[in-house]
């Protein structure tokens, strides 16, 4: 099953692509989408880079599988 | 200072082929206008009725124009015109075409300065002096605005907006990722060993020999010629008819003679867009040459990046994973820096294979000079961290360094996950003959070392973020009736020797002698357009066009010799040394300027025409071959001083068939002085955005007489994807060189240095820290 990002519907096989999409696009629909499940979208990009690990991209993942549901 | 190829010898694949031009010792074709002054640069280019224009600059980094009254100006005797950004269109330029919300810099800006330097209006006057004074008489009221100068400060939530609607002032990010890296970083937790390391590399001048500079002629016909220095006449074609609303058609670019450009040149500049403007509001030719100030202030620069880098290997060496991050400071525009951003990230991974990699880069607005591409675009940062942190871990770990790189290192038929296919591969014999070299040094004595990096590079970049219709590169042969070729190419030479390199491969494709071909370039108006000279992509690109071209109009010319000579269809014609002959009986045969003319007359009385092109398809994300190479350098320091003595740089290097050995010695000269001057004396230092060396006596570049004796081991593989198995030779040896100085610093001293330029007096420093710690 492929993952459709939320906002742009673009497919990818992993919910982690749909993640480093949303992340690589951040554009404002993209940003917004973000802010709309509760988190700020430049706050993850900085926790990505200041903290080791890879914990705002399984934090983008979970909530993109979240989503699938509720994409048409 | 000497440099000399010490072997050639056939790794990879083994071709019998005997060329008769290629890997030949051939001296520039241009050499001879250059040493005797006859070559026309744009400072020499003068037009009747021309207007010389001077460039009025932002004293603050970050401000908002209230208003702008040039009023005194224009009535001083002399001045004819004053431009500002209400004289244009007010386009937001970039070379990013194909994402426009990276084309942020309008070059005389309407609202706001983001820099100390930033262009804010522009004089036309008589003479350059009438110019320059009249700047003074030019009123600006500024609203000065709070600045940020250092990316980790820019991205704080309470930091002033550079770009309004840019959060945080982070202008591009960019991720990478292959294999599990979690997984392999916690089987290195278990039974293996882990080193994180922080960075800082710094920011340094481009240093053309030529300074910024073009002579712009608007005429009522509404056409534009400019003379420019420029790396690229195409891009320059294109990004003016955008910022000036014409066709490009309308406009010519012309670059005969280039005085370097490593990166800083294919962007559109003030002096070529201010000029052009003022050419435009008074229909007068009007010239612009930068100061080696301006140049310094505002030409961009290389990006200085803050690293951080997390590496997993087995306790035998073996590599498991990488993780990285990179803060960039980007300055005040997007420029090229964005992919320097990109590449640094992924040559960070270079020359070794990983189960799992992780890059995040963040590009970040500064109200500091913008920065952007410079000579290994990214990766002689990358190379700084990660070939030091290697050499560490092999330390630490009591490894050989050289078995550690062999066992990890790229390999023929390589493919990194996702973003390239390695085909041609010399590393592990860069690896040896590295090795080999610096063990029969034997001992050098106290406080010197040999330290060692190895690196790689791309040759040309596959990405089309300009957007541009055309092939990446193209060519056309022309053959005419005495026998000489004209061969019209759009790949920009700038003094790497690149008409000469084409020629070459002409004459070698044709079986003519390089003295038959003419190269025509560096004018629109005759050259097929080309994205230019960067990214090291014009042996392998614009080679592979002019082959092409030379064997469409050689397969003509034979067509008529097997009509000519009645052959058994079975035989196979060739052309050599401008002898037409079978090939299975070469002494068969007759002279090519003889067959020339039947030809030519048999086409009635046309000439032979051939056309090549070349655009990458099938080659991953990145570039469509890769060279490789080791390097070693012996330094001496001095304890009490931290003075550094360079001794000597040794390279192995693999670049494929070299085409030209006496241009690869240049490259690798002037590489290694480029990146010895990135790794111990070149910086910017600014205190308040404001760049305090601006001068040749205060920025420090590696003088003739520090410059070490530089030697090379030609590593010679064979590139399918390149021209003769060419591939990349120049721009990817400055990647090793930072890394291989703080190698030699760490073997000599025991210091391990983070921070570039590794300057006397950090290396002081390091040492009374050392002792401080030894002592407790």
């Amino acid at each position: 099953m492929n993952y459709k990002c939320p906002v742009c519907k673009k497919e990818w096989p992993t919910s982690l692509q749909v993640a480093r999409h949303i992340f690589g696009t951040g554009d404002k629909p993209h940003r917004e989408w973000v802010g709309s499940k509760g988190y700020s979208y430049i706050d993850l990009l900085l926790e990505q880079v200041s903290a080791p690990g890879n914990k705002s991209y399984e934090i983008m993942s979970k909530l993109v599988e979240e989503e699938q549901d509720k994409i048409k | 200072m000497s440099t000399e190829i010490k072997e050639l010898k056939f790794t990879t694949f083994k071709t019998n082929i005997k060329y008769s031009v290629i890997n030949k010792r051939v001296h520039n074709i241009d050499g001879l206008a250059k040493v005797t002054g006859r070559a026309t640069y744009t400072f020499d280019v003068k037009l009747p009725n021309m207007l010389y224009g001077k460039i009025l600059r932002s004293p603050h980094p970050h401000a908002r124009i209230v208003n702008i009254d040039a009023s005194k100006a224009l009535a001083m005797p002399g001045v004819i015109a004053v431009a500002t950004g209400k004289d244009t269109p007010g386009v937001k330029q970039g070379i990013w075409r194909r994402y426009p919300e990276l084309c942020d810099e309008q070059i005389l800006p309407l609202e706001k300065v983001r820099y100390i330097g930033e262009p804010v209006a522009a004089v036309a006057a008589v003479t350059e002096e009438i110019a320059e004074k009249a700047l003074e008489l030019i009123d600006v009221e500024y609203e000065v605005l709070p600045p940020v100068f250092q990316p980790l400060d820019a991205i704080r939530k309470d930091a002033p907006i550079i770009h309004e609607g840019v959060e945080r002032n982070i202008n591009v990010t960019r991720h990478i990722e292959w294999g599990d890296v979690d997984d392999a970083f916690a089987e290195a937790e278990k039974d293996g060993y882990i080193r994180e390391d922080w960075f800082r590399t710094s920011s340094q001048h481009h240093m053309c020999m030529e300074t910024r500079a073009a002579v712009s002629s608007f005429t009522p016909d509404g056409k534009l010629t400019v003379y420019c220095s420029t790396q690229s006449p195409y891009y320059m074609q294109a990004l003016l008819a955008g910022v000036l609303d014409m066709r490009e058609g309308d406009i010519r670019v012309i670059a005969h003679y280039v005085g370097g450009g490593f990166g800083g040149k294919f962007e559109l500049d003030a002096a070529i867009f201010c000029s052009a403007v003022l050419s435009k509001k008074t229909f007068r030719p009007v010239k612009i040459v930068f100061t080696r100030e301006e140049d310094f202030i505002a030409s961009k620069r290389r990006t200085p990046m803050h690293y951080y880098i997390r590496t997993a290997m087995k306790k035998d060496g073996t590599f498991l994973a990488r993780e990285v991050r990179v803060f960039t400071n980007g300055g005040a525009y997007t420029g090229m820096g964005a992919t320097a951003l990109y590449l640094t990230g992924f040559f960070c991974s270079f020359p070794y294979k990983w189960r799992g990699y992780r890059y995040d880069g963040y590009r970040v607005y500064t109200n500091t000079l913008p920065s952007t591409a410079m000579r290994g675009f990214g990766a002689p940062q990358a190379m700084f961290c990660s070939e030091q942190q290697i050499e560490w871990m092999c330390a630490d770990l009591g490894l050989d360094p050289y078995e550690v790189r062999r066992k990890n290192a790229h390999t023929e038929c390589y493919e990194v996950p996702g973003q390239a296919y390695i085909q041609s591969c010399g590393m592990t014999q860069c690896i040896d003959k590295i090795e080999a070299w610096a063990k029969s040094k034997g001992n050098l004595g106290p406080n010197r070392a040999i330290g060692v990096s190895a690196a790689g590079f791309m040759s040309g970049g596959i990405f089309n973020w300009f957007d541009t219709p055309y092939s990446f590169s193209s060519a056309v042969v022309v053959i005419n009736y005495d026998g000489k070729v004209d061969l019209y190419v759009g790949c920009q030479e700038i003094g790497q020797g690149s008409n000469t390199t084409m020629a070459i491969i002409c004459a070698e494709t044709l079986g003519v002698k390089i003295e038959d071909i003419n190269v025509y370039s560096g004018d629109t108006a005759h050259s097929p357009a080309d994205l230019g000279a960067w990214g090291s992509r014009q042996t392998l690109m614009a080679g592979n066009a002019v082959k092409m071209a030379a064997e469409d109009a050689k397969r003509q010319l034979l067509e008529f010799a097997y009509a000519e000579m009645g052959l058994n269809i079975v035989y196979d014609l060739d052309i050599k040394d401008r002898w037409v002959h079978v090939i299975a009986r070469p002494e068969r045969g007759m002279k090519y300027e003889d067959l020339v003319k039947r030809a030519i007359r048999g086409k009635d009385g046309q000439r032979i025409i051939g056309r090549g092109y070349y655009t990458p398809h099938r080659k991953g994300m990145i570039s469509p071959a890769y060279s490789y190479m080791m390097q070693a350098v012996d330094a001496e320091i001095d304890p009490e001083t931290g003075k550094i003595t360079l001794h000597e740089v040794m390279t192995a290097h693999d670049c494929g068939q070299p085409i030209n050995p006496l241009g690869l010695i240049g490259q690798l000269e002037g590489a290694a002085s480029m990146a010895l001057g990135f790794g111990y004396l070149e910086d910017q230092p600014m205190d308040e955005g404001k760049i305090l060396n601006p001068n040749l006596v205060d920025y420090k570049v590696i003088r003739a007489t520090e410059m070490p004796k530089t030697d090379m081991i030609e590593i010679d593989t064979y590139e399918a994807e390149g021209p003769y198995g060419a591939k990349e030779a120049g721009e990817g040896l400055t990647n090793p060189t930072a890394a291989a100085l703080g190698n030699a610093i760490f073997h000599a001293l025991g210091l391990q240095m983070k921070e570039l330029p590794i300057t006397s007096e950090k290396i002081v420093n390091a040492l009374k820290e050392k002792k401080e710690k030894q002592g407790k």
